[in-house]
């Protein structure tokens, strides 16, 4: 690999799934979500909102952080807020 | 019985969980009686806590029939409860279904998705006084317990429920989980004023939790400062919530601004915002700043509940007696518990703390007898509102790596100080583990040196001032 690589924005939203809940690649699909991640309280969760907002420069309404509930459907709200992936 | 459920409107809803559960006092009476019923007396349980009823009825079932419980979180690390289990030798286990098969014993009784296990191992002497156990925190793996002692739990409900004017008529939420002193306090003050307490295992981030408490009327809510950040960062003072007449703080420290903004809100939304402290060594409130007062004392704990007494010592030990001064608080009552157990023969012990207890915190009484949290004496934060032992964290990080190192830090964050650069990342992957909180609340910092004084005690102050700033 040549240089420095810009990060697209779903390795972005990828990353900070990792950080927050200390997982890899392999874990990140459809089963991720709160319900099975016993990690997924309310601190990661709060944690997990404020990285998404400073990382794509988003600010959620309260319906959407109430409903924040997995790595794909939250994809989807971001796209709501003009992220693309 | 225990918090008088017997004597409460037997047809009235006692406890609701999000599980579906629903229990009379009436019905809470024959569960507790059916599972008291199943253990020795004197036995020691280990209580795998949830919030829902089977995790309550197990615990009163347990107390009402003289069986001494620990109260543990259901979701504990599996080392920390097999080195929990090997110390103190329990009887039996009580855990919700989906716990109990990691835990190979035999099933001996169920309800309300619940199992009461039995380990087989041998009942051994307990202090005739003791009721309950409790963890101080458990993040830091340590096996200290707090020893409640006969009448500790029903004093503080009482007192509390008087000095925060609850009623049969409230519906409080309990989100704060049940194997933590506030938790149970807020559960037990309600049940003995015969109110139905909305149980739930809900995040208070998630829409279930929002659903959950306006589909069942909650008129109450305890929280931590933190739970107190996620509500703001949620508008929850823009949200429509007809039925929530009081908010009320245990549990570390809220900060002035925050303080401020509840006080403001309850004041405009006619609402009440009541503060509290408590510690698990005095079965959770010592003290609460009556509501009237919040907007005029912002940062207050107020006085002391009714039968406790709250005061000042200086640093020779002596009581001040000056009505404005500022030392170490100190509280007597009779919800102060009997002391520590780092081992099952101390389960034994007597009272040590004999209705007194010095809270290691330093407080200013201004002139109208109220009191104000204003530092810390003992080297421990409140990170998430769980007890981290600072030299603790030191010595468990020194051990492992073999290196220097320094804690400090605020309740918000840890600041951990360490010479070696090579090991940053790895100390913050152990500390995050050990304690098992999110690595955000902890910061490593590589300095040149550890700095110390002439007689070697190390410079946190010091260190903070140049470092953190």
């Amino acid at each position: 690999m040549k240089g420095k690589t810009i990060m697209s924005n779903r390795e972005k939203y990828a990353q900070i799934f990792k950080d927050v809940f200390g997982v890899n690649d392999s874990e990140l699909n459809e089963k991720f979500n709160f319900k099975e991640v016993e990690k997924w309280d309310s601190f990661a969760h709060l944690t997990l909102i404020s990285e998404l907002e400073t990382t794509f420069d988003v600010m959620f309404e309260t319906e959407d952080i109430l409903h924040y509930g997995g790595y794909l459907n939250g994809m989807d709200i971001l796209k709501r807020y003009g992220v693309e992936f | 019985m225990f918090l008088n459920i017997d004597e409460q409107q037997q047809d009235k809803l006692a406890l609701i969980d999000n599980e579906d559960n629903r229990v009379t006092y009436g019905e809470l009476v024959g569960l507790i009686n059916a599972v008291g019923s199943k253990v020795e007396p004197r036995s020691l349980v280990f209580l795998l806590c949830k919030n829902t009823v089977g995790s309550m009825v197990g615990y009163l079932g347990f107390v009402e029939h003289e069986a001494v419980p620990v109260t543990l979180n259901a979701k504990i690390d599996n080392d920390l409860l097999t080195n929990l289990l090997k110390i103190y030798t329990p009887a039996y286990v009580w855990a919700p279904f989906e716990e109990a098969v990691r835990l190979e014993y035999e099933k001996i009784y169920e309800c309300c998705g619940y199992a009461l296990l039995k380990t087989g191992n041998e009942l051994y002497p307990l202090n005739e006084k003791l009721q309950l156990c409790m963890t101080t925190s458990g993040t830091t793996g340590s096996p200290k317990l707090v020893r409640y002692k006969k009448g500790n739990l029903e004093a503080n409900a009482k007192n509390v429920a008087i000095a925060f004017g609850w009623t049969k008529d409230e519906r409080p939420i309990c989100d704060l989980g049940m194997q933590y002193t506030m938790g149970l306090n807020v559960i037990n003050t309600h049940l003995y004023v015969g109110a139905t307490v909305l149980l739930t295992t809900y995040n208070l981030m998630s829409g279930e939790f929002w659903d959950y408490i306006k589909k069942e009327r909650g008129t109450n809510f305890t929280g931590v400062p933190f739970s107190y950040d996620i509500l703001y960062r949620l508008h929850f003072d823009r949200m429509d919530l007809p039925d929530l007449h009081t908010l009320s703080q245990g549990g570390g420290k809220l900060t002035d601004a925050r303080f401020t903004q509840l006080a403001e809100y309850a004041r405009k939304t006619g609402k009440r915002f009541i503060a509290s402290f408590g510690t698990t060594e005095t079965s959770a409130r010592m003290a609460c700043l009556p509501a009237e007062l919040s907007i005029t004392k912002i940062g207050s704990i107020g006085r002391a509940i009714p039968e406790g007494e709250l005061f000042l010592i200086d640093e020779d030990g002596k009581e001040i007696v000056d009505p404005v001064a500022e030392g170490e608080m100190c509280y007597k009552g009779p919800n102060v518990t009997m002391g520590y157990a780092v081992c099952k023969e101390d389960l034994l012990k007597d009272d040590e703390f004999n209705g007194e207890y010095h809270t290691g915190d330093l407080a200013r009484r201004d002139e109208d007898g109220c009191y104000y949290v204003t530092g810390r004496l003992s080297r421990f934060l409140k990170l998430l509102s769980f007890r981290v032992s600072l030299d603790q964290s030191e010595r468990l990080i020194q051990q492992e790596f073999n290196i220097e190192c320094a804690c400090s830090g605020t309740d918000q964050r840890m600041n951990i100080y360490i010479t070696d650069e090579s090991k940053k990342a790895q100390v913050l992957e152990f500390i995050a583990e050990k304690t098992n909180l999110y690595k955000t609340l902890f910061k490593v910092l590589v300095v040149p040196e550890i700095l110390r004084n002439e007689s070697g005690k190390i410079r946190y102050m010091k260190m903070d001032a140049m470092y953190v700033g």
